[in-house]
């Protein structure tokens, strides 16, 4: 973990380029923003200050996906292809701890900043009126966003035991991740059924989002648990089964 | 008794591999049906390594080393067979199994590129949870036998190749093992780091009493540091025992090395003539007669010169793969 920011901060260029990025993606989102409720006063029945809020919950998560995940596994996925894995799998750790904190972007961090400000600037315009309840549930379900997006990605990066050369699979949730700007209730039935199962990012964004701002319901809020348990044994057995079929990459 | 730290027996590893032809449509064909191909990369090998002893792992490129070392450090779950290292089965990997052994491969690194190797060390130090007050003297310890000094503070990109194989030991031993499978350590090194290695593997073998399991294609490895060697070939075992056995074994001749005052003599009734230079000779004639052969030649011939030796022993080495070759 220490290892993973030293090795960043050995580049500080690194940083004035991640300000610019998270500065641009902020804009366009705003942007976005701003074009639609120049339209409309509600879009479905979230109004403009849920949307900000759900804004900020985005690039939040975006931020720590991006800080820890993300990189943790891009990482995993060119170990097993150089072979290099193998020195992480000869020490006396738990492997899938080893490469889950094995790179930290700490840049990243400039995203979840900004979210803070967007969230925290919606929810005082909302009139701040989050309670304790809307505070557990917002912690609760955050964590299980969390914790059903490491499991896919660690899902998605065992498979590169087998394929070896998955990179291009990282992209296309990035691309599905942008659609997680706008709450996925509004989407047609297919993509809003693909975006909450297969790839998980309702539960990542719009959940947690809803419990902020107390639109969350108790059957909801289970399907949440639920998933999260599921996704963390599933990946888990899935990992150790991946690691029985590794055959490195020969020296 | 004690338990010898390392046993193998009827250990085999079967890679399953895709197989295509060259070409871009065998390519696209590849992706809808991938045909697989069965490679036996280790073949029942048995064998057994005692504390303390340095064995020397040998045999040509894709002969199974490296998938051994790594079937013994736990990495590969052996198709059949079975090994206990420090009596644990590797493959379980577990926890002080792994907190007592360690493997370096000379082509691949685990110090962290752009950060002090010292980083690297600590990382290692946090992982395999030693003291620190251990972990000071280890450094220390090692310091004074790689010759350490200030790559320390460096770095890991802007050390040169022998450096970094040194760091590269140094954050191997960290946690002390007590076997080490060492997978061309010296590969890519000059002379003077090579031996710089050798020594420091011999020293830490001598004071710490570990066994080693060590491949490499430099012979002088071999000989410095080996007083038994395993060669395999096409995963199998072919030869176990001293290397002297292996040289009396696979190499019944000796050479003899004689210099004259003449560039035109001809010694082929002596034996075989294998290189002419000169007026320098190279015969190979058969261990038994040697003593023979040379009292004749000295009697017989203007003799300036002349030695008797073994062959080296890279040529033993290709003459017991060619010989295998020839059966098979």
């Amino acid at each position: 973990m220490r290892i993973g920011i030293l090795n960043e901060l050995a580049y500080r260029m690194n940083f004035l380029v991640q300000l610019l990025q998270s500065g641009m993606s902020l804009l366009t989102a705003l942007v976005g923003f701003l074009v639609v409720f120049s339209h409309t006063e509600t879009l479905g029945d979230w109004r403009p200050n849920d949307i900000l809020a759900l804004l900020g919950v985005y690039l939040i998560v975006g931020g720590l996906v991006g800080l820890l995940i993300r990189p943790s596994m891009s990482r995993l996925m060119e170990d097993v292809r150089e072979g290099t894995l193998d020195y992480t799998l000869t020490k006396p750790e738990d492997a899938q701890f080893l490469v889950s904190i094995a790179q930290v972007r700490i840049w990243k961090l400039t995203d979840f900043v900004l979210g803070s400000i967007v969230l925290g600037y919606a929810l005082f315009n909302r009139g701040l009126d989050v309670g304790f309840d809307e505070t557990i549930a917002f912690a609760v379900t955050l964590t299980c966003g969390g914790a059903i997006v490491y499991s896919f990605f660690l899902i998605l990066s065992t498979l590169s035991f087998w394929f070896i050369r998955i990179d291009n699979i990282l992209v296309i949730f990035d691309a599905m991740y942008q659609a997680g700007r706008w709450p996925i209730g509004l989407y047609p039935y297919w993509l809003k059924f693909v975006l909450t199962f297969i790839v998980p990012i309702a539960f990542a964004i719009t959940v947690p989002a809803e419990g902020l701002i107390g639109r969350l319901d108790a059957q909801t809020l289970g399907l949440d648990i639920g998933v999260a348990t599921l996704m963390i044994a599933v990946s888990r057995l899935f990992w150790r089964y991946g690691l029985r079929n590794y055959s490195g990459a020969s020296a | 008794m004690t338990m010898p730290a390392i046993q193998v027996s009827q250990l085999s590893k079967t890679y399953v591999v895709p197989e295509r032809e060259a070409g871009l449509s065998a390519a696209f064909k590849s992706l809808i049906h991938r045909k697989t191909r069965e490679v036996k990369a280790v073949d029942q090998i048995s064998f057994t390594v005692d504390e303390g002893e340095i064995v020397g792992f040998l045999g040509p490129n894709g002969a199974g080393k490296t998938t051994s070392l790594k079937m013994l450090s736990g990495l590969l779950y052996p198709t059949s067979g079975e090994a206990h290292v420090l009596g644990h089965i590797p493959s379980k990997r577990h926890r002080d199994f792994l907190s007592d052994i360690t493997l370096v491969m000379g082509q691949r690194n685990q110090l962290v590129w752009d950060i002090p190797v010292i980083d690297s060390l600590e990382r290692n130090r946090a992982v395999y949870r030693v003291p620190r007050s251990d972990y000071q003297s280890t450094i220390d310890e090692l310091t004074e036998l790689l010759d350490l000094g200030e790559l320390l503070q460096k770095p890991v990109r802007n050390l040169s190749l022998g450096e970094r194989m040194k760091c590269e030991i140094a954050a191997a031993l960290l946690h002390r093992p007590s076997v080490l499978f060492l997978d061309e350590p010296t590969i890519g090194l000059d002379v003077t780091m090579q031996r710089r290695i050798r020594e420091f593997i011999s020293a830490y073998n001598r004071e710490h009493g570990a066994a080693v399991l060590l491949t490499s294609h430099y012979m002088a490895d071999v000989e410095a540091l080996c007083d038994r060697v395993i060669v395999i070939h096409h995963g199998r075992v072919l030869f176990d025992g001293p290397l002297t056995d292996l040289v009396a074994r696979f190499s019944p001749h000796k050479t003899i090395q004689i210099e004259l005052d003449t560039e035109s003599a001809d010694l082929s009734e002596y034996g075989d003539v294998v290189e002419q230079e000169g007026a320098r000779y190279k015969i190979s004639v058969d261990k038994a007669v040697t003593p023979e052969v040379t009292g004749r030649l000295l009697a017989d011939l203007p003799v300036i010169d002349l030695t008797v030796e073994d062959p080296p022993i890279e040529n033993v080495i290709e003459q017991v793969f060619s010989s295998e070759n020839a059966e098979s």
